[in-house]
């Protein structure tokens, strides 16, 4: 795919920055925690049937209540929302906060949310509580338009899913809405939540990690022994706009959107392909579009979330993209700390860029006892590596053959 | 409200659609599309690629289908996009999984719940059944899926800077009205599941599509409370737009508001004497007269 000639466009620059994960739910706090390579993984109660093989994950330990005044709720109030809507809602106020945006209701600024499976969990949590609005004729409007109403977002507002790539497609598609000047700016990101069914059914498809004993180790994309991947919950939100509004509201610069690049592997709706091709083009896609070369790429945060084929595959696409770039190009999976948060999983990595800008370190993966040979890359294993990070790559990759790539620069 | 078109040149502002079609089958039915052979031309579907889908995703992977069948001459669809805007897809097997759930725990849970049953997935299956390569998602999931997903198109098709996607299928589902279950999710009521299928490119001047898309955004603030919940309906209303749009057999517009204020308008181009006239609505009002 050739994506279009970005020459001639302003820089849609990042102000504002929010998240709730399982490395906490503060900038500093989670960039810390991820030099640190310290896991948010451990032991949950996974539902219904205590015979349910995964009984692990890398939940939220504690939703901040947002600032008061950000969002008009008081702190009971919010306690009193369901746990999906105060995951999107803490991290999205955050945001607002952070970039100091008066959103004030006016048209100019949107909302995208990446959320897979918003339905499908509204219905399940309803149901668990004893509810039936799965089984009754209601039409539930979607969680984006109260968020933004919560939020005094009076533009376009739309929840977008491309499964596990769905949070940087809600990045992509906020940055088109600025570039076509339908907004000045726009918020987004994306969120997920652990659900009884949800574990239950990337289990059944042998999804998870089954390490049982050892959670802490369980999630070690590119090792030998990975067994698949630890469901997280969490993500991350961000307020972008031009750079020239940004300075001349004085407002703090974490990073420029500089590219996006996306296909569809257009093979199949649970497994990756085998042959790097769709993914390579996303991401040279994505370098094209923020007109860098491989050589000037400093940083990947890969997808890899520790599955036996989609490892290997993500290996070889990056291979295809970077060419003889790859080896002196660091690569590493945060998912190794922060277990794979589905939805918001993009936007996530896309805040582990920021962090390694920021902290010039490309962030370990951890648990990479012993690569596997068939992802020869320049991995980070357990420590971070000290270097200079300006130019960073993202991949997403989804089921149903989504890929993405997001390209972040220096400010 | 005010609005103003996306660009000065109305009627291109947004995108042309180059075909279209929609389909719809009772619940009862649907069963039969399942399996049913593909129209001729179209590439043919993976074997039992149907078998599980979300009925949602049943009807438009057949529209779809339909609308290539329609198209003057053969086109190349290998970096199209697809944009799936369904609306509270995959309730009955959502409800099936859920009372299994209950009543024999996690393992009582089917896999393909999240890869059939998600926002995502009907875009997956028509990306995946017609070995697409351009990027896809979802949209919307609600009841204001058609307007999300209409914008959404719009947004990639025409404002696509990072996309690269010169060619996009939107697709939009919708239940007339929404299956009634009992206890153990299964449906009481017969329903009929709507898709429609539009092919989208980018509007250009010089292209004789008959049929077009027209994003006009408000420039006054909306107000706190969301608006209406939109009439369930809509996406039949809209569809018999498309049709008499498409055939003139009555000159008619129609408009879909957004929940911020934003309205995408069906434009009808004809060709008068060598000149190519673009009718829009002359009141937003006239939306509701094809209903």
């Amino acid at each position: 795919m050739t994506p279009p000639d970005r020459s001639a466009l302003e820089p849609v620059v990042i102000t504002g920055v929010g998240a709730v994960s399982p490395l906490g739910c503060a900038f500093d706090e989670i960039a810390d925690n991820l030099l640190a390579g310290r896991s948010g993984v451990r032991a949950i109660n996974p539902g219904p049937d205590a015979g349910e093989p995964v009984q692990f994950a890398a939940p939220v330990a504690r939703i901040p209540s947002p600032l008061a005044g950000t969002c008009g709720l008081h702190p009971g109030e919010f306690e009193r929302l369901g746990r999906l809507e105060q995951l999107c809602l803490s991290p999205l106020a955050a945001a607002v906060a952070d970039a100091g945006l008066d959103c004030d209701r006016g048209p100019r600024i949107g909302l995208v949310l990446g959320l897979g499976a918003e339905h499908l969990t509204t219905w399940e949590l309803d149901f668990l509580e004893g509810g039936e609005r799965v089984l009754g004729d209601s039409r539930d409007r979607t969680l984006v338009h109260r968020l933004a109403r919560r939020l005094g977002i009076g533009g376009p507002a739309v929840t977008v899913a491309a499964a596990c790539a769905s949070s940087g497609y809600a990045m992509a598609m906020g940055r088109t809405w600025i570039d076509s000047g339908w907004v000045d700016a726009c918020v987004v990101g994306g969120c997920d939540i652990l659900s009884p069914t949800a574990i239950a059914a990337f289990s059944h498809l042998r999804a998870l990690s089954r390490r049982t004993d050892d959670p802490a180790r369980a999630s070690r994309p590119f090792d030998g022994d990975r067994d698949g991947f630890v469901m997280a919950e969490g993500g991350a939100f961000f307020v972008l706009e031009r750079q020239t509004a940004a300075r001349a509201r004085a407002a703090t610069i974490r990073g420029e959107l500089a590219g996006v690049g996306m296909s569809s592997d257009g093979q199949h709706l649970a497994m990756p392909s085998p042959d790097p091709v769709h993914a390579a083009r996303a991401i040279s896609a994505a370098l094209a579009n923020a007109g860098v070369a491989p050589e000037e790429i400093d940083y990947v945060n890969a997808h890899a979330a520790g599955t036996p084929v989609g490892d290997i595959a993500e290996a070889g696409a990056i291979r295809q993209a970077l060419g003889a770039a790859t080896d002196g190009i660091p690569v590493s999976s945060t998912k190794s700390m922060s277990g794979h948060m589905i939805s918001g999983a993009a936007a996530f990595e896309a805040l582990a860029c920021l962090a390694a800008i920021e902290r010039q370190a490309a962030p370990p993966t951890i648990n990479l006892d012993r690569p596997d040979v068939q992802c020869r890359l320049d991995h980070v294993p357990h420590v971070f590596r000290p270097r200079r990070i300006r130019v960073t790559a993202s991949n997403s990759f989804g089921f149903g053959g989504s890929n993405l790539c997001l390209v972040l620069r220096a400010a | 409200m005010n609005l103003i078109a996306s660009s000065p040149f109305p009627g291109s502002a947004g995108c042309s659609i180059r075909g279209h079609a929609v389909v719809a089958s009772r619940l009862s039915s649907l069963a039969a599309l399942r399996d049913a052979a593909v129209p001729p031309g179209c590439p043919a579907l993976p074997p039992r690629f149907l078998r599980q889908s979300d009925e949602h995703t049943v009807v438009a992977v057949r529209a779809v289908l339909a609308a290539m069948a329609g198209l003057p001459e053969p086109m190349n669809f290998d970096r199209c996009g697809v944009i799936a805007a369904p609306c509270q897809a995959g309730r009955i097997a959502a409800a099936r999984s859920l009372t299994q759930l209950q009543a024999s725990g996690a393992g009582g849970v089917s896999p393909p719940i999240v890869p059939q049953c998600s926002l995502h997935s009907l875009g997956d299956a028509v990306s995946v059944a017609l070995g697409m390569h351009g990027p896809h998602i979802g949209v919307g999931g609600g009841p204001d899926a058609l307007a999300e997903g209409l914008f959404a198109a719009v947004s990639l098709v025409q404002g696509g800077t990072g996309s690269g996607c010169d060619l996009a299928w939107l697709v939009v589902t919708d239940w007339d009205t929404e299956p009634l279950l009992d206890a153990a999710g299964m449906p009481t009521n017969d329903p009929s599941c709507r898709a429609l299928a539009m092919l989208l490119a980018p509007a250009d001047p010089a292209d004789d599509d008959r049929l077009s898309l027209s994003l006009h955004m408000p420039t006054a603030a909306v107000g706190a409370a969301l608006p209406a919940d939109p009439p369930a309906g809509g996406l039949a209303a809209f569809c018999r737009a498309v049709e008499m749009c498409a055939t003139g057999s009555v000159l008619t517009s129609w408009a879909v508001s957004c929940p911020w204020g934003a309205e995408i308008r069906l434009v009808v181009r004809e060709q008068v004497e060598g000149l190519m006239l673009h009718r829009i609505p002359a009141a937003v009002s006239r939306r509701r007269e094809a209903a």
